[in-house]
C-alpha cells in the first residue's frame, strides 16, 4: 500500500477497480473507517434528498393549480434609505436577492471548510480550529437567514405549509419541508463542526492524522451540494 | 488506518472556490432570461457543473481510487430511473386530471424581470 | 494472496466494560448486540403471531371473539404485516445474523464502530416500543392502532373511517422513522466492516455467502429505506399540519376535506421503491444463510460460488427497478405494466440460478439430515413454491384478476414470510452452539421442524385455491348477516376453518422452539468448537462461545474459500479457511 491514495497512472480504470475490489483486508485502499462510513452515509442521504426532490417534481407536475413564480415570491427590495439617509429614489426590487446571499454564504463556508481540511493535512491545529469555527459561523448565518426568509414568507406572503394564496398549496408544503430538512442538516452540521473544532483544539486527535477534519468536511460539502440542487430546482426552475 | 494525508496545492481550492461563485452568479443571472429550453438548460448545466466541482475537488473525489468512486457514484443511478419514471407518471396523472376535471385555470404568464414591489 | 501488512483492527483497543450493566446491557460487543436484536425481534414476532391467530379465528368462526370487531381486525392485519416484515424479519436477519456473522466470518474483532452499533439496538428498541405502545393506549384511551393495511396507502390511511386514522397512524409512522434511523446506524457498520475490516487473506470472493447476502441486503436497505423515510415524513405532515402531498381533494363522510391537489400514487411509488428492495433485504440474507447451511450439511462445496455471488448482486440491482409490479391495479401509467412485468420476469433469472445451484450442490452430496439442514431444504422448496406463484403475479393480465385475493396472501407468505423464517430457524439451529456453547435438543428440533414445514403447506397451499375462487383478502367477514354471498362457495368457508385450525397448531408449535432455546441454554449438551465441521472463520475462534474481541492477539489469516469439503487427496473431510495451502496440498 505505497502511496495508496494516489490513483495509479499505469493501471487502467477497470484494472484498478477490480484489483481493489478483489483484494483482502480493505476494499477502499487507504480510506479510514470513519471516512468510508461517512461516504456510505452520504449515499444514503442522497437517496433521502432525491426522494424529496422527486416527490416535489411529481407533485408540481401533477397539480392543476398555478405554481407561483419563485423568483417573484423570493424577491427582496434594496431599500432606498438607511437610517434616514436616502441614497436612492425608490427601492430596487431584486429577484431572489436573499437566496443569492445565502448561496454566497454557503459557498464561502464550503471554501473555508476545504481550507480547514487542507490545514488538517498540514497538522496545523490552529488553522483547523480557526477555519472550522469560521465555517460553523457561516453555517449559522445561513440558518439565521433562512429563518428570516421563512418568517417573511409566513407573515408577509401568508404562505403556510397547508396554504398558499398564490396558487398550489404544495408550493408552501414543499418549500418548508425541503428547505426545513436541509436547514436541519445545516444546523446539525454547525453543531458537529463546533464539537470537532473544540476537540481538535483540545488536542483530542493529536495522535491521528486529523482525518476527522476531512470526514466533517465531507458532510459539510454534502450539505452545500444539496443546496446547489435546491437552489436550481426550487428557486430558479 | 495510518494513511499519509492528501496534500494538494491550495491554489486549486481557491480556483474552485472562485469558479463556484462564478457559476452561481451565472445560474442566478438565468433568472433574468425568458422561460424556455435555453434557460432550463443553463440552470441544469450550471447546477451539474457546481455539483461536479464540489464533489470532485472539495470532497476530494478526484483524488480517490476508482474503487471508491464507482461505489459512490453508481448507486444513485437507481434514482435516475425513479426520476424518469415519476416524470412520465406525473405527466400521465396530469393528463387524466385534465381529462376528467377539465382544463386548469391558466397560470399567469411570467412577468418580465421588473419584479413585484 | 495474504499480505504481510497488519490489519488496522488488530491494533484497535477494544472497549472493555467494567460493570455488569456495561457487559450485558449496554454492551458494545457485537455478539451481545446480536442476541439483544434477536430476542427483541422474536418477542415482537410473538405479538404478530398472536395477532394472526386472532384474525384467523375471526375468519373461520365469525363472532367467536367478543370485542374483536372490524376495526380490531383491520388494525391486527396492519400490525401483523408491519411487525413481521420490518420489526421481525429485517431486524432479525440484519440485526441479529448481521451482527453475529459479519465480524466473526470476516475475521474482525468487532464492528468498526461498536458504540454506534450499540446505539443502533437501543434506537431499534425505542422504535419497537413506539410501535407497541398503541396496545396499552387502546386499553385506556380511544386511540386505535392503525388499520390501513401494512402498505399504509393514502388517502384512506388518514381519512375518517379507517381505524387509527387520528393517532394510530402517527405512532406507526414515527416508529418507522425511528426504525430507519436505527437501521442506518447498524447498516453503515455492517457495510464498513465488510468493506474495510476483513482479516488478512479474506478477499470478497472468499467470503461465505451469508456475508455476501447480508452485505448486499444492507446496502439495499441503506438506499431503499430513505424512500420509506421520505414518504413517512410527508404523510406525517399531511396528517399533522394539513399539507396535501398525498391527499387529493376528497369528500369524506359527506364533508369536503381541506386537502387538495396531492398525488396519492406518489406514495405508492415511494413506498414500493422501498418495499420491493425490502423483499430482497429479507430474502438475500436468507439466501446466504441457506447456501452456507446446504454446503456444510451436505459436505460438499457450494455449486457455482461465483455465480451465486453475482446472482446476489444482480438481484440487488434489479430489485431497484421492479417496484411498480405491486401497483398493476393502482391506476398508474398504462405503459408501466409492460416495463415492470419485464424487469420482474428478468429478476427471476438470477433467482432461478440460485435455486439450481442449491439443487446441484445437493446432487451426489453426502447429505446429513440435521435440523439446520432440514430447515435449509424446506427453505428451498418453499421458496420455489412462492417464487413460481410470483411469476403468475408478475404478469399483468394474470395479476389483475388475482389482485387482492388470497392468492396474493399465499404468495407473499410463502416467498417472503415463511421462507426467510425457515432460513432464520435453520441459522439459529446452526449457530446456536457457537453462540452459547451448547447444542439445541435434536428431537425437539425435529418435531418443531415437521410441525412448521408441514404446517406451512397445510396453511398456505389451500389459500391459492381460495384466491382462484376469488375470496378477497383483508375482509373482516364474508358472510353478511350469516349468509354467504352467492359467488362464495361454502367449501371455501370450510377450507378457511381448516386453515385456521392448522394455523393455531403451527403457531403453538413455535413454543417448542422457544422452550428448546431456553432449556438448551442451561441444560443442553456441551458443544464442541466446530460441531458441524464447517470451514468458515466463526468456527475457528479460540473460545466457544467466542470471547469479547473474538480472536487472540493475532487475527486469523485466510488462505482459501469457505467451501473446501471432501477435497480429493486430502485426509480430512473439510479444510477450514485459515489452514494454509501448502500444508493441505
Amino acid at each position: 500500500m505505497t502511496d495508496a491514495t494516489a490513483p495509479s497512472t499505469t493501471e487502467s480504470i477497470l484494472t484498478s477497480t477490480a484489483r481493489d475490489w478483489s483484494s483482502d483486508v480493505t476494499t477502499f485502499k487507504g480510506v479510514p473507517w470513519g471516512k468510508a462510513m461517512m461516504w456510505i452515509f452520504l449515499v444514503s442521504d442522497t437517496f433521502i434528498f432525491t426522494c424529496f426532490l422527486v416527490s416535489y417534481m411529481t407533485v408540481r407536475m401533477t397539480v392543476t393549480d398555478p405554481w407561483p413564480n419563485p423568483s417573484e415570491v423570493f424577491a427582496l427590495a434594496i431599500p432606498n434609505e438607511l437610517f434616514g439617509w436616502q441614497f436612492l429614489e425608490s427601492p430596487i426590487p431584486v429577484p431572489l436577492l436573499l437566496i443569492a446571499i445565502m448561496t454566497f454564504v454557503l459557498i464561502s463556508s464550503s471554501g473555508t471548510m476545504a481550507m480547514a481540511v487542507n490545514m488538517g493535512y498540514q497538522r496545523n491545529k490552529k488553522g483547523v480550529v480557526l477555519l472550522m469555527s469560521a465555517t460553523a459561523l457561516l453555517g449559522f448565518t445561513f440558518v439565521a437567514m433562512q429563518g428570516y426568509e421563512w418568517s417573511k414568507l409566513i407573515f408577509e406572503e401568508e404562505v403556510a405549509p397547508w396554504n398558499n394564496p398564490m396558487g398550489a398549496a404544495q408550493f408552501g408544503s414543499f418549500f418548508f419541508m425541503v428547505t426545513g430538512f436541509h436547514g436541519l442538516h445545516v444546523s446539525a452540521g454547525v453543531i458537529y463542526l463546533a464539537i470537532i473544532a473544540y476537540r481538535v483544539g483540545r488536542g483530542h486527535y493529536d495522535k491521528t492524522n486529523f482525518e476527522i477534519v476531512e470526514i466533517t468536511g465531507l458532510y459539510w460539502h454534502f450539505v452545500d451540494l444539496v443546496w446547489v440542487f435546491i437552489f436550481a430546482l426550487f428557486y430558479l426552475w | 488506518m495510518a494513511t499519509e494525508g492528501q496534500q494538494h496545492p491550495i491554489k486549486i481550492y481557491l480556483l474552485v472556490w472562485a469558479l463556484l461563485f462564478v457559476f452561481s452568479a451565472i445560474s442566478y443571472a438565468s433568472d433574468y432570461m425568458d422561460d424556455g429550453v435555453i434557460r432550463t438548460s443553463v440552470i441544469l448545466l450550471f447546477m451539474i457543473l457546481k455539483a461536479a466541482a464540489i464533489v470532485a475537488v472539495f470532497m476530494h473525489m478526484q483524488w480517490e481510487r476508482y474503487a471508491l468512486i464507482f461505489a459512490i457514484l453508481l448507486p444513485p443511478l437507481a434514482l435516475m430511473v425513479l426520476m424518469t419514471l415519476m416524470a412520465i407518471e406525473a405527466d400521465y396523472a396530469w393528463a387524466t386530471r385534465v381529462e376528467y376535471m377539465g382544463e386548469p385555470i391558466a397560470p399567469e404568464p411570467k412577468p418580465p424581470p421588473t419584479h413585484r414591489h | 494472496m495474504a499480505t504481510a501488512e497488519i490489519p488496522y483492527q488488530e491494533t484497535v483497543p477494544l472497549h472493555h466494560p467494567k460493570t455488569w450493566l456495561g457487559k450485558y446491557v449496554f454492551s458494545q460487543d457485537h455478539k451481545v448486540i446480536a442476541v439483544q436484536y434477536g430476542i427483541t425481534a422474536m418477542a415482537v414476532g410473538l405479538v404478530a403471531l398472536v395477532l394472526s391467530w386472532l384474525m384467523r379465528i375471526q375468519i373461520a368462526f365469525p363472532g367467536f371473539l367478543e370485542g374483536f370487531g372490524a376495526d380490531e381486525y383491520l388494525s391486527s392485519i396492519t400490525m401483523h404485516g408491519m411487525i413481521m416484515v420490518i420489526y421481525l424479519l429485517t431486524a432479525f436477519l440484519l440485526g441479529a445474523f448481521g451482527n453475529f456473522c459479519v465480524p466473526l466470518m470476516c475475521g474482525a474483532r468487532d464492528m468498526v464502530f461498536p458504540f454506534v452499533n450499540m446505539l443502533s439496538y437501543w434506537v431499534y428498541l425505542i422504535s419497537v416500543l413506539v410501535l407497541l405502545v398503541v396496545y396499552p393506549l387502546m386499553l385506556f384511551t380511544d386511540i386505535q392502532a392503525t388499520g390501513a393495511g401494512w402498505t399504509l396507502y393514502p388517502p384512506q390511511t388518514i381519512t375518517a373511517g379507517t381505524p387509527g386514522a387520528d393517532w394510530g397512524i402517527v405512532l406507526m409512522l414515527a416508529s418507522l422513522a425511528i426504525f430507519i434511523v436505527a437501521f442506518t446506524m447498524g447498516g453503515l457498520n455492517y457495510i464498513t466492516t465488510i468493506l474495510q475490516a476483513r482479516t488478512r487473506g479474506m478477499t470478497l470472493m472468499r467470503m461465505p455467502l451469508t456475508v455476501w447476502g447480508i452485505f448486499i441486503a444492507t446496502f439495499l436497505g441503506l438506499i431503499a429505506f430513505p424512500a420509506l423515510f421520505v414518504s413517512a415524513v410527508m404523510m406525517l405532515l399531511d396528517r399533522l399540519i394539513g399539507t396535501s402531498f398525498f391527499m387529493p381533494a376528497i369528500v369524506s363522510l359527506g364533508q369536503k376535506l381541506e386537502y387538495s391537489g396531492g398525488q396519492p400514487l406518489l406514495f405508492q411509488h415511494l413506498f414500493w421503491f422501498f418495499g420491493h428492495p425490502e423483499v430482497y433485504i429479507v430474502a438475500l440474507p436468507a439466501f446466504g444463510v441457506v447456501s452456507d447451511l446446504i454446503s456444510v450439511h451436505a459436505r460438499k462445496n457450494i455449486f457455482g460460488y461465483r455465480m451465486m455471488v453475482w446472482a446476489i448482486v444482480a438481484i440487488g440491482i434489479l430489485s431497484l427497478i421492479v417496484w411498480a409490479h405491486h401497483m398493476y391495479v393502482a391506476g398508474m401509467h398504462p405503459a408501466f405494466g409492460f416495463f415492470f412485468a419485464t424487469t420482474t420476469l428478468i429478476i427471476a433469472v438470477p433467482t432461478a440460478i440460485k435455486v439450481y445451484n442449491w439443487t446441484l450442490t445437493l446432487w451426489r452430496a453426502n447429505i446429513k439430515l440435521t435440523v439446520p439442514m432440514l430447515f435449509a431444504l424446506s427453505f428451498v422448496l418453499t421458496f420455489i413454491m412462492g417464487g413460481i406463484t410470483g411469476l403468475f403475479l408478475g404478469n399483468v393480465i394474470i395479476d389483475i384478476p388475482l389482485s387482492d385475493t388470497y392468492f396474493v396472501v399465499a404468495h407473499f407468505h410463502m416467498v417472503m414470510g415463511v421462507s426467510p423464517i425457515l432460513a432464520i430457524f435453520g441459522g439459529i439451529y446452526h449457530w446456536y452452539p457457537k453462540l452459547t456453547g451448547r447444542m439445541l435438543n435434536d428431537t425437539v428440533g425435529k418435531i418443531h421442524f415437521y410441525f412448521t414445514f408441514v404446517g406451512t403447506y397445510v396453511i398456505y397451499f389451500p389459500m391459492h385455491y381460495l384466491g382462484f375462487v376469488g375470496v378477497p383478502r383483508r375482509y373482516y367477514e364474508t358472510a353478511l348477516g350469516g349468509h354467504f354471498p352467492d359467488w362464495y362457495p361454502v367449501s371455501a368457508h370450510h377450507l378457511n376453518i381448516f386453515i385456521t385450525i392448522a394455523a393455531l397448531i403451527v403457531g403453538a408449535a413455535q413454543m417448542l422452539f422457544i422452550y428448546n432455546l431456553v432449556h438448551s441454554y442451561f441444560k443442553g449438551k456441551k458443544a464442541s468448537d466446530n460441531p458441524w465441521g464447517a470451514n468458515s472463520l466463526e468456527w475457528r475462534t479460540p473460545q466457544t462461545p467466542p470471547s469479547h474481541g473474538n480472536w487472540d492477539e493475532r487475527l486469523p489469516t485466510v488462505h482459501r474459500w469457505a467451501y473446501d469439503f471432501g477435497v480429493p487427496g486430502h485426509d480430512t473431510d473439510h479444510i477450514p479457511q485459515d489452514v494454509p495451502r501448502k500444508e493441505s496440498a
